[in-house]
């Protein structure tokens, strides 16, 4: 405890005029310094520049300062900035604390000032009381483990994973489905370049199958994550695949005797699949997988007839999953995203109508590793269609699906209107949209060629309804073209549901597993939206690709490569920093009755010898146990219970 | 009105080269539902009528689904069943 008398400086910041704006910042400063303690308050334009923290420096020097409030915007945005400034003063830099007059109080109170200046003052003089109570702590550096686990093996986490591969650490990919690959393995074709996704994809596929550095855990997902920043302990369970990967030479013997057929998942259930499987020809690890729920030999007395045939001897009905217990630096999240469920926008007719489909459906068959090898035929006819409709912003940009634009759809529908045009130039490709977006590099371009010299028709106007023919067994699409301000209305033998993207159905469960947050629209959140885009607010966890919100390839590789930049600082720097948040136990109050142990969401508290007794790494500093405990015998650091008790006596100190 | 309905597969099911027949000798058949109740693809029915015993034996209602795995034959307590090759249907060769 320092027993020192409590010198505080208040520095206000105007922040431009986001705070200055709304907020009266000389009559905020005058009483300001009527607070107890307080021996310097001023202001400044922006406290987070260099002048701004010049002048912090420079007060202290002269008042003799030993302790710092900044009010101006969120903790999370400039807190490290200005305990820094303490640091370089010689001062403990959790000799600080800082008021946000910001985002708690001008952003939110823009048309009313004179309350707003009162509420500027309640924080400030909140904040002014805690300071006098805080107490020295000591930053603690931990070692950080020289692996990084890749959660998710589409093309943001293959990139990611040889990234890190590629600098001499290990990597633990881990994907859920028995291929790596993702969803860009469905496609046929990559916008603007038209580049054979496959042709470039499969070849980072192998480099990950055969990396020295890479460990790769396909069909396994992660069931528990531990500790903290640098030392994550993770429990990885690998379900059985009933096929031992090493064994399996993918010969295909077991394709000829298996006898049931099942709708393939690969393409869009518009194909067909045995029991034993492989999901697509060029899958990593180049291994087959048996679906439980079809084989008749998971009863074993039943068939068993591609064990009999296999002369490599690697089927194994009495697999059991398996968990792996990983010791981990550093997490990247790279799961992906799942297609908007276009049977939930009943007007535009999928389920009920065979030739409504999906993008995705119809990128499958448009591939000539396809279902159709890459004819396009009507899926109730099976004969070649004259006229193809594409509907645009389906679940996406709607406020009763997704509010948000899901930015590849726009693109994917004009690469696939091109390449139908350049196979069939008989068929005539129509596209109904709200916007066209085509704001990357070279999408522009790539837009105007396909509408003028693929004779691509475009026609503006959100469609209302999808419904078949009454006197053939064409679909019938009706819209208002919003440039002719008139309902039109258009017949087609095959209608494309540009499906958007949007959160995959597990991603609330992973981020509860890892401990990161969601955004309102179910993608995880990242640290700030621009300055700290792959970091989460949980140290050493990264995100990265459609996990984070929508994105084409080009920007999920980049962010990838940005992500696995961000662990390998981590991971090469060898030692992390950690918050000394930690809770501590007065022992002479506890009463060993073990509540604070019943409430710790981390498991970080144990009950020993009647003493409870709090394992640091896994502690976060959230408070529960304090709130718990009958004795207020334990409590976090930094966050005291005379910290906080301060705070409230401050706040209601005006009302008596 | 059509029911709304998961996209169904638009390339034909690939057709097994064997056929099977299912025989059942029903006046073994103590009607145990051993072989309906087990069958994995749902080829088999208790049937409406019953045997000199008084018991329904099964019936093969949904032969085209067999894929000849002989579970009901394994499971027969009174070896009352059997799946052979129905080689009249059979595409001997294959196609």
């Amino acid at each position: 405890m320092s027993t020192e008398e409590p010198k505080i400086g208040v520095f206000i910041c105007h922040c431009g005029s986001n705070i200055a704006g709304v907020i009266d910042i000389p009559q905020l400063v005058e009483y300001t310094a009527t607070l107890p303690n307080v021996v310097v308050a001023e202001d400044y334009r922006y406290m987070c520049s260099d002048p701004g923290q010049d002048l912090i420096r420079e007060r202290a020097r002269e008042k003799g300062l030993n302790r710092v409030v900044v009010a101006a915007c969120s903790p999370t945005l400039h807190e490290p900035t200005f305990r820094r400034v303490l640091e370089s003063m010689g001062l403990n830099p959790f000799f600080f604390d800082m008021s946000n007059i910001r985002e708690h109080c001008s952003w939110v109170h823009t048309h009313e000032e004179e309350a707003a200046l009162e509420k500027a003052k309640d924080l400030v003089r909140m904040a002014v009381a805690r300071a006098a109570e805080l107490e020295p702590l000591v930053q603690k550096e931990v070692d950080v483990k020289a692996s990084v686990l890749v959660v998710g093996a589409g093309i943001a986490g293959i990139q990611a994973a040889l990234d890190i591969a590629d600098a001499g650490y290990k990597v633990y990919l881990v994907e859920k489905e028995p291929s790596i690959g993702g969803h860009m393995a469905q496609l046929d074709k990559t916008f603007p370049t038209l580049d054979c996704s496959s042709c470039i994809l499969t070849p980072k596929m192998s480099l990950i199958g055969q990396h020295p550095n890479i460990e790769l855990l396909t069909y396994s997902e992660v069931r528990e994550v531990d500790g903290f920043v640098g030392n994550f302990k993770v429990k990885v369970e690998r379900k059985p695949r009933f096929v031992i990967e090493d064994k399996c030479t993918a010969c295909a013997d077991c394709l000829e005797v298996c006898p049931v057929n099942v709708p393939d998942e690969f393409n869009t259930g518009l194909g067909w699949r045995k029991a034993i499987y492989i999901p697509f020809a060029q899958a990593v690890p180049n291994a087959y997988i048996i679906d439980t729920e079809h084989c008749l030999g998971m009863t074993p007395i039943a068939c068993g007839k591609c064990k009999d045939s296999c002369e490599a001897e690697a089927i194994d009905y009495e697999m059991k999953p398996e968990i792996l217990e990983l010791d981990i630096g550093a997490i990247i999240v790279t799961t992906g995203f799942k297609l908007f469920n276009a049977m939930e926008q009943l007007e535009y007719g999928y389920g009920k109508y065979p030739d409504v489909m999906t993008n995705l459906e119809m990128e499958r068959m448009l591939s000539a590793a396809g279902p159709t090898d890459g004819k396009i035929i009507r899926p109730s006819s099976m004969k070649k269609p004259k006229d193809i409709a594409y509907i645009q912003c389906v679940g996406s940009r709607n406020e009763r699906y997704n509010n948000y634009c899901s930015r590849v759809c726009c693109m994917a529908a004009l690469k696939q209107a091109r390449q139908i045009r350049e196979k069939y130039p008989d068929i005539n490709v129509t596209i109904f949209y709200i916007d066209m977006r085509a704001f990357g590099k070279g999408y522009e371009e790539f837009y105007e060629s396909t509408s003028r010299e693929y004779g691509v028709t475009f026609v503006r106007g959100r469609v209302a309804e999808v419904r078949g023919s009454f006197d053939s067994d064409r679909i019938v699409i009706r819209a208002e073209d919003t440039l002719l301000g008139q309902p039109v209305e258009a017949e087609a033998d095959i209608v494309v549901l540009s499906c958007g993207i949007q959160a995959a159905e597990n991603q609330g469960d992973l981020a509860r597993v890892l401990g990161i947050q969601l955004s309102a629209d179910g993608f995880f959140l990242e640290a700030h939206p621009k300055l700290r885009p792959v970091e989460t607010n949980t140290d050493g966890i990264f995100i990265a690709g459609a996990a984070q919100g929508p994105k084409d390839i080009p920007d999920s590789v980049a962010q990838a490569k940005g992500a696995a930049a961000s662990a390998l600082t981590m991971v090469t720097a060898g030692r992390v920093k950690v918050q000394p948040y930690a809770a501590v136990v007065n022992e002479e109050l506890c009463a060993g009755c073990g509540i604070c142990e019943a409430s710790c969401p981390y498991g970080a508290v144990k009950v020993v010898d009647n003493v409870a007794q709090v394992t640091e790494a896994q502690c976060k500093g959230c408070g529960t146990c304090a709130a718990a405990c009958p004795n207020e015998a334990i409590a976090p650091q930094h966050f005291t219970m005379d910290q906080i008790i301060a705070q409230l006596d401050a706040l209601f100190q005006e009302a008596r | 009105m059509l029911t709304r309905q998961e996209r169904a597969p638009i390339v034909p099911e690939e057709e097994s080269n064997t056929k099977w027949r299912i025989v059942v000798n029903e006046d073994w058949c103590k009607g145990c539902g051993f072989c309906y109740t087990f069958c994995p693809r749902e080829v088999l029915e208790k049937s409406d009528k019953f045997n000199t015993k008084g018991y329904y034996p099964p019936v093969a209602t949904n032969i085209d689904r067999c894929v000849g795995c002989g579970l009901c034959e394994a499971l027969c307590p009174d070896f009352a069943i059997h799946v052979e090759e129905n080689e009249e249907h059979s595409k001997r060769g294959g196609k």
